[in-house]
């Protein structure tokens, strides 16, 4: 049993330990960031909503520089679309932690959390697990996906075209800005890295080579959680040091065994049981706002 | 054992009060026997124990001893239906309200004392909590009652009616010659901070005597550290957690490189 201090509630450490690790193995298996499945799991263990967010980017921010760390040895990363991407998501997590705060004032922060991740949930989950039963069926085969890339999009046809060498791209600033944006505040909203939403983004709208997406979307999560922290702990006071360093620690040695052994399996019947278990957690987050609740009361504005 | 000392304190102390008249407001011969609780990284809640002397040889009259934390806002909404989804409206603000109220006696509270001394000491939480302006929506002591239904769910206001017993064990206990122990349980989430501790003698529905002692729960160590970080240099504790995201995946990547 440890305090935390921020938090300030006491929780069992091997338990923390426990569902930071396996989430991290379990990311690591698949290959999704696990800050959409974190968050949750602190939520569902009793942490308050607000403290589960904020601390929750720090440990995406160390799982993405843990990755980071084997990308960047493979030339993957696209630093110039990276930094592009990164001051759209600090514009954005600016926006985030100011709506964070208002909504945390009104009383209703836990309510828009909860009804993010309810969509979220049950749409990854359900991508998720339509992807891997067409593959388990055999209908589609390795590295075809069901979208098909289109030649130009929007990033093509916008005004303010910049060339990104490594990327081998001469697209608008555009569309990395907003895309940036977007996951900025979902990450100051959610605590989530956002990857899987940049890294479908950046294949089909920007149309960046898939050799360095993932470098370039870890380039980017690592510096927007990075800021989120300070922002977070400077403005709303949510960050629990003690609670980051057990899911960092947690997270990041389960998601490097999960990737070790993701590397030598054939993941579809896992990717279809997290898809699963995605959209019955989505399922828990909607029954909690649509049943009439056993105390009609609740604290508001930022007292939980 | 410091409870052992303050028993003893008290003994010795007792003598001299007992002498008095019975006197309205008397001070009541009383002591907790930790004047200060820290609060470290293996901190899980703790307890106060008061001890007091009853002067009356026959032991007639009833104890009530409150423990309160300190009086902060609070806001209590109400949940409504807006289009299928329970949502937190009508917000009511109280002005203060006690953080931590514990409230233990020797019998039923309303048996010792009339209501109007129960709002005049402020013996129990509802009566303590200030509302900040007049209820808009519907009635305000459904409010106050809410509030004092959350805390309590909570364990952060709690009660506690009588005695212990051969049988049963009680928040208070009674030795022979007049003495008794009040043992009052603060879970984790109390708040860290200073508490006021009153010890009442009631006897005929009237106050005989009382006093009121102190406790200050106090963070160590790292905790007082990573606290007075978090809040007073919070930039630099943000910039301490991504150092240790950094070092943390770094360490990671290089360990299972190597295997």
């Amino acid at each position: 049993m440890i305090y935390l201090p921020i938090a300030e509630m006491t929780v069992n450490v091997l338990l923390v330990l426990l569902v930071s690790g396996s989430v991290g193995f379990v990311s690591g298996l698949v290959g999704v960031g696990g800050g959409f499945i974190m968050t949750p799991a602190l939520i569902f263990m009793g942490v308050p909503a607000p403290v589960a967010v904020a601390t929750g980017a720090g440990q995406i921010a160390a799982t993405s520089f843990s990755g980071i760390m084997t990308q960047t040895r493979r030339k993957s990363v696209d630093w110039r679309m990276g930094m592009l991407l990164s001051i759209g998501g600090i514009l954005g997590l600016s926006s985030g932690v100011w709506l964070f705060e208002r909504l945390l004032g009104l009383g209703h922060l836990d309510l828009v959390i909860s009804l993010l991740y309810l969509v979220l949930l049950a749409g990854v989950g359900s991508l998720m697990l339509m992807e891997s039963l067409a593959v388990l069926r055999g209908r589609a085969t390795k590295g075809v996906s069901i979208l098909r890339r289109p030649a130009r999009t929007i990033a093509h046809t916008l005004p303010f075209r910049m060339l990104f060498p490594r990327s081998g791209l001469y697209i608008s600033v555009i569309p990395p800005l907003v895309l940036g944006f977007g996951i900025g505040a979902l990450a100051a909203i959610m605590g989530v890295g956002g990857g899987f939403i940049l890294i479908p983004a950046m294949i089909y709208l920007l149309r960046m080579p898939t050799n360095v997406v993932v470098g370039t979307s870890l380039f980017q999560m690592l510096v927007v959680t990075s800021v989120l922290v300070v922002v977070q702990s400077r403005v709303t006071h949510t960050v629990d040091l003690v609670l980051a360093a057990l899911l960092m620690l947690g997270g990041v040695v389960g998601a490097q065994l999960g990737a070790r052994l993701g590397a030598r399996l054939r993941n579809e019947q896992i990717r279809a049981l997290l898809g699963l278990i995605l959209i019955v957690a989505s399922a828990k987050f909607l029954w909690d706002v649509v049943i009439p609740p056993q105390e009609t009361y609740v604290f508001g504005g930022g007292v939980w | 054992m410091r409870g052992a000392l303050a028993l003893v304190l008290l003994l010795v102390a007792a003598p001299a009060d007992a002498q008095q008249p019975s006197a309205v407001a008397a001070p009541l011969p009383s002591a907790v026997a930790e004047d200060s609780i820290s609060v470290g990284s293996d901190y899980r809640g703790s307890s106060i124990t008061v001890f007091g002397f009853n002067p009356d040889r026959r032991g007639r009259g009833d104890i009530v001893v409150v423990v309160r934390g300190p009086d902060e806002p609070a806001v209590v909404m109400r949940k409504r239906r807006v289009f299928g989804l329970w949502v937190n409206g009508n917000p009511v603000r109280f002005v203060e309200a006690p953080t931590f109220f514990a409230m233990m006696s020797t019998r039923r509270l309303d048996r010792i004392v009339p209501p109007a001394l129960i709002r005049q000491y402020q013996l129990d939480p509802a009566a303590s909590a200030r509302l900040g302006s007049t209820v808009r929506y519907g009635d305000p002591a459904a409010y106050r009652a809410a509030l004092v239904r959350l805390r309590r769910a909570q364990l952060l206001y709690q009660e506690h009616v009588g005695v212990t017993t051969p049988t049963r064990a009680a928040a208070i206990t009674r030795y022979p010659g007049g003495l008794f122990r009040a043992v009052v349980r603060l879970p984790a989430n109390a708040p860290i901070d200073r508490y006021r501790v009153d010890t009442y003698l009631f006897r005929d529905r009237r106050l005989v005597s009382s006093a009121r002692l102190e406790v200050n729960i106090t963070r160590v160590g790292i905790e007082q550290q990573i606290h007075e970080l978090a809040t007073n240099a919070s930039a630099f504790y943000g910039l301490m957690i991504v150092m240790l995201a950094i070092a943390v995946g770094w360490s990671a990547a290089v360990l299972f490189r190597r295997n």
